[in-house]
């Protein structure tokens, strides 16, 4: 990747050193052992099914439909998800994670009716994925971390894993492995941290609870504006 | 324009936001289910004073090493492929702006909400290149199409105006037909945009928060907008006021977490979005071309003084809600993109006291701000400070005042005249008495007595001191 | 017990005996020996507050003389206790009179903070046939941190029919100078107070500062309306 440029830094900095009262710091800042960490005793403790029930709980809170399955339920359950939310047009992350879930199968067989449409992101393609993803009618993408919290899936981006799917289309269908249900965003965030700290972060690391909404008219929600108009969860048991 | 929105008078800004009817319900209505939101979003967090305590020391440690975190932002960010510009003046960073659209000769621009662009007017300064800029935050969106109306608060710009005044702006500029119901608005408000996304060659977003050990910036939504300007457009621009930036990712939790419950109620947003860079290679979407402007505008003034602790601000708005001040005058009396408490406090300080001199001396002091601040800035205690300011050094307190706090320290520091003048001042008022009360007083009484009756003040046996004296002598 | 009397300007100046006498004969009853040191003036807030903070200095310099005896101070006021609590800041660079301000502050009390915190009563056997409402005044419950005392002590009193105020903890518009430099918007802030006490259908206005009670009060009678204004020492001195 190319290496961007700078402006105007050291005579900004400088300022505001003299402003601190101080010498330019450039080295020797250590982040402090911060005296208070409430947020690692939220739901400490808990197992992934209680998690799991808080995440339920949380979806009732933020128009979500959250529905379960185990791996052999999982085929029939996503099927009835795309049903509930009209079918139609289909726009697939390219991610192992539908194989290791046996539902190339229930695609094939989506794509196979007359009138539906599936398309699976596909770099080679370039703006023709953001093209389909805008019309269509549901984005498929799985969650890499989950917020039982917040009811929020964390999706990190890469080659296959356009971030128009979770953002363009209509409606948003995100698959749960349960296994990555963890308390709140401080768990997820430590492990983005992590990432930081051994040289890459993904470009886009999304933070997603639901639809999209707005209450800029006299405070009423209003669910779904920009992006997606409904969400629906599934939370799988991990085969 | 900058951080002003109105020519008016301050006390002629104020008459004309208690003579909104509608505007004043809307304000109230809003405080109460804000705070209700509020209250129940941090109810289960366990010791929310933990997470104040947190957040503050957070952003204290960070202030106190701005220069270090920038420069460590400033590397990451190159390392990413992106740009960086550190723009002292809102004139800096608007003539950069303005050179990235101009060689990309872009003529359409998406713009997700940002404050610190209104602060340095950005748009009109784009629209000066002949750039068609277009807000895309509704609220936002909906002031920009009713000719620049000015927001009204930093969370809900468009709070001041109800759904048929809404439905008029869409109507008279854009040819809407539908009714008011804010669902069809809102639909509206998609379709129209959608184009405009689809078309924009560059997308400009502020920025919640920058990430310095990785270089990246994060957006906090709820519509969506600011991911459609980050993922569809080629360029993106982002733009941020130079303290808006944590050490860490395990930072970012903890102030994007105390945000959401404080701004609007909710655990998180419907959109926390952290962008590092460029796109990377092999992605599809994502900019091509990232530039990220730093802007100071007056900031590094603040720093190193006792105001310093307003930089902890992270725009939450929380204590514009539950601003008894705010909740009768509205925020057009502010007269700035920044009403409130905080506007209060940042407004002299981002301009100066001959601007400004009205807003720390409207407050009662009643600090209900400081108390719900998330990362604890004494809000109330900084507006005193101001007052302090303007009269210790600014040289701005009216002669009258100084003579009557000269002449008030005087006889409350020495007993024997406090003794004379309590002891003449009923006679004083005699006059004005009737039925035990004053209703049209004198001087600065009168001030007073215009909307409330004074009582009358007690004498001789009537008072506390004679009764204590009588009875230390034995009668009662 | 030896508690010295602050007796604060408003209640010494303003008002007649009653609210001073109130707060004497309550503490008598439970024990404590009352002094009133005559040299007593004002607590310095309306100088602090708009910005005379040398001025201030003086004021506060006297009254830590006046009080330096005092085992107790105790004051019918949240708000002035506030002030007294607010000193040490005023001193800074001076670490003798800081010294002398944490004195005072550490030994001061509001009236009810110190019949409960200090005296641990909870029911003063009080008596009052009346429907009241309570005005929690901004200083004292936020500032000062005195949220239950009041309460606790006026759920003892016998006959009183209490209704909590709606909107309890918002400001009433006083503010010091603040009511007569902002009088249109402190009149919107105590109309809407007195329409809250209104709903309320109290007979009586109860509150802990009598600046706030002058306000209110003072409104109420402007507009003619029949709610009598209590100081809370006058309601548990009530029999």
């Amino acid at each position: 990747m190319a290496v961007g440029t700078v402006h105007n830094k050291d005579k900004f900095l400088n300022k505001i050193a003299h402003s601190l009262g101080r010498e330019r710091k450039t080295s020797g800042v250590v982040r402090p052992e911060w005296k208070h960490l409430p947020q690692y005793e939220v739901y400490k403790g808990m197992s992934q099914d209680e998690l799991a029930h808080h995440l339920e709980d949380q979806c009732q809170r933020i128009h979500t439909v959250c529905k379960r399955a185990t791996s052999q339920t999982l085929p029939n359950v996503l099927k009835e998800a795309i049903e509930e939310l009209g079918g139609k047009s289909i726009v697939n992350w390219d991610d192992p994670r539908f194989e290791e879930y046996n539902l190339t199968k229930t695609f094939e067989e989506f794509a196979s009716v007359e009138g539906n449409e599936l398309h699976v992101w596909d770099p080679n393609l370039g703006e023709e994925n953001i093209k389909f993803a805008e019309r269509a009618n549901i984005g498929i993408t799985f969650s890499d971390t989950t917020l039982a919290e917040s009811g929020t899936v964390m999706l990190l981006s890469d080659k296959g894993k356009g971030r128009s799917v979770s953002l363009l289309p209509a409606t948003h269908l995100v698959i749960i492995p349960k296994s990555t249900i963890v308390p709140r965003m401080s768990q997820a965030a430590t492990k983005v941290h992590k990432m930081a700290q051994a040289g890459r972060v993904p470009s886009c690391v999304n933070f997603i609870s639901g639809p999209s909404n707005s209450a800029d008219i006299e405070l009423n929600l209003v669910v779904g504006v920009h992006g997606p108009i409904k969400a629906t969860y599934i939370i799988v048991e991990d085969k | 324009m900058g951080i002003k929105t109105s020519d008016d008078k301050f006390f002629t800004r104020v008459d004309k936001g208690i003579n909104n009817d509608f505007m004043r319900k809307a304000v109230s209505g809003a405080q109460e289910r804000m705070q209700g939101r509020r209250l129940d979003s941090i109810s289960a967090l366990g010791d929310w004073e933990d997470w104040r305590n947190l957040a503050e020391e957070i952003r204290q440690h960070t202030l106190e090493n701005l220069d270090f975190y920038l420069e460590q932002l400033a590397d990451n960010v190159v390392k990413n492929g992106g740009n960086i510009f550190f723009a002292e003046t809102a004139e800096e960073a608007n003539e950069y702006i303005k050179s990235v659209v101009a060689s990309k000769e872009a003529k359409k621009i998406i713009k997700s909400k940002s404050m610190v662009t209104e602060e340095i007017s950005m748009n009109q300064a784009l629209e000066s290149l002949g750039c068609e800029v277009i807000e895309s935050d509704l609220g936002e969106w909906i002031l920009q199409l009713d000719d620049h109306d000015p927001p009204s608060h930093i969370v809900v710009p468009a709070l001041h105006k109800n759904k048929e005044q809404i439905r008029e702006t869409f109507a008279d500029k854009r040819g809407y037909k539908r009714t008011s119901d804010p669902k069809e608005m809102a639909l509206f408000a998609r379709e129209q945009l959608r184009k405009d996304f689809l078309e924009a060659e560059v997308g400009i977003t502020g920025c919640n928060f920058a990430v310095a050990e990785s270089g990246s910036i994060s957006l906090v939504t709820n519509e969506g907008n600011a991911r459609m300007a980050t993922t569809i457009p080629k360029t993106q621009i982002t733009v941020m006021g130079m303290e808006r930036i944590v050490p860490t990712w395990e930072e970012l939790d903890v102030l994007v977490s105390m945000l959401a419950r404080s701004a609007v109620g909710q655990k998180l947003t419907s959109y926390v979005t952290g962008l590092t860079g460029t796109k990377e290679e092999g992605d599809v979407d994502g900019p091509e071309e990232f530039h990220l402007v730093v802007v100071d505008n007056g900031r590094s003034k603040i720093l190193g003084t006792q105001f310093q602790s307003a930089l902890q601000c992270i725009r939450c708005a929380a204590c514009i809600n539950v601003c008894p001040v705010y909740r009768h005058v509205g925020g057009h009396s502010y007269g700035s993109i920044y009403p409130g408490p905080i506007g209060a406090v940042l407004n002299p300080l981002l301009g100066d006291y001959d601007e400004w001199k009205e807003l720390p001396y409207a407050s009662t002091l009643c600090g209900a701000c400081t108390e719900v601040c998330p990362v604890k800035i004494p809000l109330h205690n900084l507006l005193i400070e101001h007052r302090r300011v303007m009269v210790e050094q600014a040289g701005k307190a009216p002669f009258a005042e100084k003579l009557a706090m000269k002449g008030y320290a005087f006889a409350a520091s020495s007993p024997s005249v406090y003794n004379v003048g309590t002891k003449t001042a009923p006679s004083v008022m005699g006059p004005y008495s009737k039925n035990g009360l004053i209703s049209n007083g004198p001087g600065p009484v009168k001030l007073w007595t215009d909307i409330r009756d004074l009582p009358e003040l007690s004498k001789g046996k009537d008072k506390f001191r004679t009764w204590f004296e009588n009875r230390d002598k034995g009668g009662e | 017990m030896k508690v010295s009397l602050f007796l604060t300007c408003l209640a010494d100046v303003v008002y007649p005996a009653s609210v001073g006498k109130s707060t004497v004969e309550i503490l008598e009853r439970f024990g404590c020996e009352v002094d009133f040191p005559k040299k007593q003036t004002c607590c310095g807030q309306p100088a602090f507050n708009s910005g005379y903070h040398r001025e201030t200095k003086e004021v506060a310099k006297h009254m830590i003389n006046v009080f330096k005896d005092a085992e107790y101070v105790v004051s019918p006021s949240g708000s002035c206790t506030t002030m007294l609590h607010e000193y040490p800041h005023l001193f800074e660079d001076d670490p003798e009179w800081k010294q002398k301000a944490e004195q005072l502050k550490s030994k001061s009390y509001e009236l009810t903070q110190f019949l409960v915190d200090v005296l641990k009563i909870t029911d003063v056997g009080a008596k009052l046939n009346a429907k009241a409402t309570y005005h929690t005044s901004c200083h004292m419950t936020r500032l000062l941190g005195v949220k239950e005392a009041p309460m606790t002590l006026l759920k003892s009193v016998e006959g009183l029919e209490f209704t909590e105020l709606p909107n309890k903890e918002q400001c009433c518009g006083f503010g010091g100078t603040f009511s007569v430099k902002m009088v249109p918007i402190s009149e919107q802030m105590v109309n809407e107070k007195v329409q809250h006490i209104e709903e309320t259908d109290a007979e009586v206005l109860v509150g802990a500062d009598l600046g706030c009670l002058m306000n209110i009060g003072g409104r109420i009678n402007r507009q003619g309306k029949a709610i009598k204004v209590m100081h809370i020492a006058e309601v548990l001195n009530s029999k």
